[in-house]
């Protein structure tokens, strides 16, 4: 079993029309992920225009229409944040273990989360979004050492062990939880949707309690991009270079755990947002962990809009959860990362 | 084992139940103590699960109800309400054991498990998608081969490789079992909008309010299945060996792995179309099949025994612990035998296997 090692960042960097494509792609990243901003005030069980968004936006709509609207702004928000949190997380799981197959859904981290906050909800009295943040932190912090332990464990470390732990891990967890929430319907109502990843029926309050632990986690993230680019050319060549393979890898999985903690607490246990993204973006723009945490930190977002308006359209009136679309969309990724695994044991 | 291999080379009977010369099933004396022992055990769980709790049928009673003599509330709880889905429940655990025992033979892996390669929740999802889409118009049991199907072509084409990459055959299983679960919740979410129990149901697996119907389709499927499974026993153990040391003893290796892998899904898709995507039964019962005989083989009818004492203990456990109320047996199910996984991979990967 081998990893697939990073290539070290090309010279292509300095080069001209290396800088022009990908200043397009980014050009082109935003507009999308504006489309997708858009399209997730616009679409719902009630269907508004284009026209009525700006009319709102300038305060000449009428009451209806305005309501309509501004009921779509929490969850709009909360996606743009979730799905910068889930595809930052996942670039920096997949470039600190050198892991394509690493996400923070697979690995369990998420699903450690909402453990903790089930627990918390119910047999600790814990209410409230920001109380709801503080306990995803130490479930996705032991999950992940969790997942570590069972995978390391024995010679060598393999990718397809990490994510079978992470699997396992996941299937009990998730037992777990059912367990709690159907024992306790009146406690976990408001939870329902959120056990198996939505946007909808939070507000403003989940954002703000959210924000700075994302904020710091993507600073984080933003800081370590060099690191990251010496890592991958293995820790002989990083050592030689000055870089601290250990304490790279520390701050890497500690800006992981806190973007999984911020998105599990805001919209619940979403998988393969983290593990399609960075291959998108390794795609687009290179293996230069500097632009694949920016790039990751667009494309994250417009990916879980997307899949959240794809959500609410395809049941109306009814809404079909986000984590169900992005299993639609994201295990096919998955099944494409299988084929290029190399070595046959 | 130089023994074992000059018995296979002369096909010599000893060590095997045979009949005719196509038959034989190997036996070795552990199996056969081993299989009683289980099966005692099974008959005890089956007891505690009619008897036990404010419904339950007194011991006293128990008897003379099971013969022909149960009146009142005990012939309810007999026939209705206990006694058909505690059938159902050993024909269910029989049913995955064997397909587990199968199917991990044929991959010569643990892991290569319905269970963890996405058959069981293609099954799911195939059942789901005809019982609260089409229903009436096709049979669940259809509906879950189809889901089943599909689901083990599209984990054999997205490897590349088939079933012979065991690192492969996982990570294309944890997909693809992603993608039938979200299938399966899009399908209940759409039909049956906000009933949470009825999506864990159907998610998870469960044995709550089966009917003599669903006994009568599971034990069917058992008893097709089980004489075709006893014909390739022992082409099967001797197909463990190798490729090319079971083709050179003239088993045909290609002929009985696709016989081995169609029955597998057969099994899991009759007790998935039953019960719902019960988890980790096939897995742990074969698995511990292997573990407590100590001797080589795919041990169909250990696995068989041991996959339905399972599943009975496991919905004892749903139906009797205060705790969680009435929870559907797989997430019990899963719960245990996730745990039980864990411990497996850790020790085996300990060792340098996978």
């Amino acid at each position: 079993m081998t990893t697939t090692a990073q290539a070290p960042p090309s010279g292509a960097g300095t080069s001209r029309t290396g800088a022009a494509r990908r200043a397009l792609t980014l050009i082109a990243g935003v507009a999308v992920l504006a489309l997708a901003v858009c399209a997730s005030v616009m679409y719902g069980s009630r269907s508004t225009s284009f026209a009525d968004v700006v009319d709102v936006l300038s305060g000449t709509a009428g009451p209806n229409i305005t309501t309509i609207v501004e009921s779509r702004y929490p969850r709009t928000a909360l996606g743009v944040l979730a799905g910068l949190c889930l595809a930052v997380a996942g670039t920096l799981m997949q470039g600190v273990s050198r892991n394509p197959l690493a996400d923070p859904g697979l690995l369990g981290i998420n699903a450690g989360a909402s453990a903790s906050i089930v627990t918390a909800t119910a047999f600790l009295g814990a209410t409230g979004a920001t109380a709801t943040m503080w306990w995803a932190l130490p479930g996705a912090l032991i999950a992940g050492v969790l997942v570590h332990v069972i995978g390391a464990s024995g010679a060598g470390t393999g990718l397809v062990r990490l994510v079978l732990a992470g699997a396992v891990l996941s299937a009990v967890l998730m037992a777990y939880i059912q367990a709690v929430t159907l024992g306790r319907p009146k406690v976990f109502d408001s939870y329902r949707y959120w056990v198996v990843g939505a946007l909808g029926g939070r507000d403003f309050d989940v954002f703000t309690a959210v924000l700075p632990f994302a904020a710091v986690g993507f600073v984080i993230a933003l800081v370590l991009g060099p690191s990251l680019n010496t890592l991958a050319l293995g820790d002989a060549t990083a050592v030689s270079l000055g870089a601290r393979p250990a304490r790279v890898r520390a701050g890497g999985l500690l800006a992981a755990t806190l973007l999984s903690a911020a998105a599990t607490a805001a919209v619940g246990p979403i998988a393969f947002v983290g593990l399609a993204v960075p291959h998108v973006v390794r795609a687009l723009v290179g293996v230069d962990f500097r632009l694949q945490i920016v790039f990751s930190a667009i494309a994250g977002p417009a990916l879980l809009l997307a899949a959240d308006v794809v959500g609410r359209i395809v049941l109306r009136p009814q809404e079909l959860m986000v984590g169900v679309v992005t299993a639609f969309i994201g295990a096919p990724a998955l099944l494409l990362a299988v084929r290029r695994m190399r070595g046959t044991t | 084992m130089t023994a074992d291999r000059a018995d296979l080379r002369t096909a010599s009977p000893r060590g095997y139940l045979t009949l005719g010369r196509t038959v034989a099933v190997p036996v070795r004396r552990v199996s056969v103590v081993t299989a009683v022992v289980l099966l005692l055990l099974t008959a005890c769980a089956a007891v505690a699960t009619l008897s036990l709790g404010r419904l339950g049928i007194p011991l006293a009673d128990l008897a003379g109800a099971l013969t022909g003599g149960a009146e009142g509330k005990d012939a309810f709880v007999l026939e209705r309400l206990r006694g058909p889905r505690l059938v159902v429940a050993i024909g269910t655990g029989a049913a995955l054991g064997l397909s587990g025992a199968l199917f991990q033979s044929v991959t010569r892996n643990p892991l290569g498990s319905p269970d963890v390669i996405g058959l069981g929740s293609g099954a799911g999802a195939g059942a789901a998608f005809v019982a609260l889409m089409l229903p009436d118009t096709v049979p669940v049991s259809v509906g879950a081969l189809a889901g089943a199907v599909l689901a083990m072509v599209l984990v054999y084409v997205s490897t590349g490789t088939g079933f012979r990459n065991p690192a492969r055959l996982v990570v294309a299983g944890i997909g693809v079992a992603a993608i039938c679960t979200a299938v399966t919740q899009y399908v209940v979410y759409a039909m049956e909008r906000d009933r949470a129990a009825v999506l864990s149901a159907y998610v998870n697996g469960s044995l709550s309010a089966r009917a003599w119907d669903d006994a009568g389709t599971i034990w069917l499927v058992l008893l097709v299945a089980a004489p075709l499974c006893a014909l390739i026993a022992r082409r099967l153990d001797i197909g463990e060996m190798g490729d090319d040391i079971a083709a050179g003893l003239g088993s045909e290796p290609q002929r009985t792995k696709t016989l081995a892998v169609v029955l597998a899904i057969v099994l899991c898709a009759g007790a998935v179309s039953v019960a719902g995507p019960i988890a980790f039964i096939s897995l742990t019962a074969a698995q511990i099949a292997k573990r407590v005989t100590r001797v080589s083989g795919p041990h169909l009818l250990l696995s068989a025994v041991t996959g339905a004492l399972l599943l009975v203990l496991a919905d004892l456990a749903a139906q009797q612990l205060p705790l969680f109320g009435n929870l559907p047996v797989g997430i019990y199910t899963m719960a245990i035998g996730g745990a039980y996984l864990g411990y497996l991979l850790t020790r085996e990967w300990r060792r340098g296997v996978l």
